[in-house]
């Protein structure tokens, strides 16, 4: 498997990998993929509830490296923007600032699938 | 030995690439073989064609070769593999060998890493040449198969290695690899949220996983 630069940077050095306190009002936190696919994310983010910023994000991902740079992407975009903001992050998105090959699009859909389910976790424990 | 056919390669023996052989029993009772290639005849009838001179020449030598040093050989590569998985096993717990302990060939050693998905490993191996029995190397998503049929769960299948030991594989090559796979194994556990789960005291059976098909 060929991979581009930025996979391989994002391989070696993940940004922002840990976790997060998944009991905090602040936090949304998502666990998607399955072990017996070979992809799971786990995607975390905390979230200003006044401005509702995304303040922090945190990612941890058992997966092959097109799947690690996806989530570790993920956690630098989501960062400072709004919550309505990152649920307009699309997969073709991190597929484009990747340059996944086509078998790997899958991991970017993961990505997407993260962030959204963390966002919904935020929004669901805060009653919105 | 009770062998109906058994197949030889050249390039498995240090010898030519190209070139092999069958054995076909001939009585009790003859296995009779329809051939897949037709013309001149050549080989009784069961694989036409002009012959490769020189490849069975090269092949040739290279069973000579095998049979001066074959015995010694072995017990040599099989030392070696049996070091390597020592080595792994004494660095790293949750590592599974895929296939029988003892009954398999001395120069395979197959191994499940948990929680490490079998590419994010190699990628992070640069200096070994090891193969994955996981599915994202290969053009299909699905991993192998050998491995299913033989009793691997498929989540451990993901994060299966295969390595290969030589005649040309030294102590030193060996020790250089058991490091470099704990390094490898260990950064990828700390990225892992299925290994943090596990250490959380989390069953991983009992997750409901949102997989995607």
């Amino acid at each position: 498997m060929a991979y581009t630069g930025k996979v391989v940077d994002h391989y070696e050095n993940p940004r922002n990998v840990g976790s997060l306190d998944a009991s905090s009002a602040q936090v949304g936190t998502a666990l998607v993929g399955a072990p017996e696919c070979g992809d799971v994310m786990k995607f975390q983010i905390e979230i200003d509830d006044e401005t509702q910023v995304i303040k922090n994000a945190k990612f941890k991902t058992f997966g092959c490296g097109s799947a690690i740079a996806s989530s570790s992407l993920a956690t630098e975009w989501v960062m400072g923007k709004t919550v309505d903001e990152a649920m307009g992050i699309k997969n073709t998105d991190i597929v484009k600032e990747l340059s996944l090959p086509p078998i790997k699009i899958h991991c970017s859909v993961l990505a997407e699938d993260a962030i959204r389910g963390a966002i919904r976790d935020y929004l669901k424990k805060n009653g919105k | 030995m009770g062998i109906d056919l058994m197949s030889f390669s050249g390039h498995k023996i240090y010898g030519p690439k190209g070139i092999g052989a069958l054995y076909v029993r001939r009585k009790n009772p003859r296995v009779r073989l329809a051939p897949l290639i037709f013309g001149g005849g050549h080989e009784r009838g069961m694989r036409s064609g002009t012959l490769n001179v020189p490849a069975i020449v090269g092949f040739g030598r290279a069973t000579e070769l095998l049979k001066e040093g074959m015995v010694e050989e072995n017990l040599r590569i099989a030392g070696l593999r049996d070091r390597l998985w020592k080595g792994i096993q004494s660095n790293l717990d949750e590592v599974y060998c895929n296939g029988h302990p003892t009954e398999r060939i001395t120069n395979n050693l197959n191994v499940s890493f948990a929680f490490v998905e079998g590419e994010s490993l190699m990628m992070g191996m640069k200096e070994l040449a090891v193969s994955s029995g996981s599915a994202c190397t290969s053009s299909s998503l699905e991993p192998s198969y050998v491995l299913k049929y033989i009793g691997v769960t498929e989540d451990l299948a993901h994060t299966s290695l295969r390595f290969g030991l030589g005649r040309f594989t030294t102590a030193e090559e060996v020790d250089f690899a058991i490091e470099k796979i704990k390094k490898t194994v260990l950064k990828l556990r700390d990225l892992s949220p299925l290994y943090e789960l596990v250490q959380q005291g989390v069953d991983l059976k009992s997750v409901t996983w949102q997989s995607h098909g």
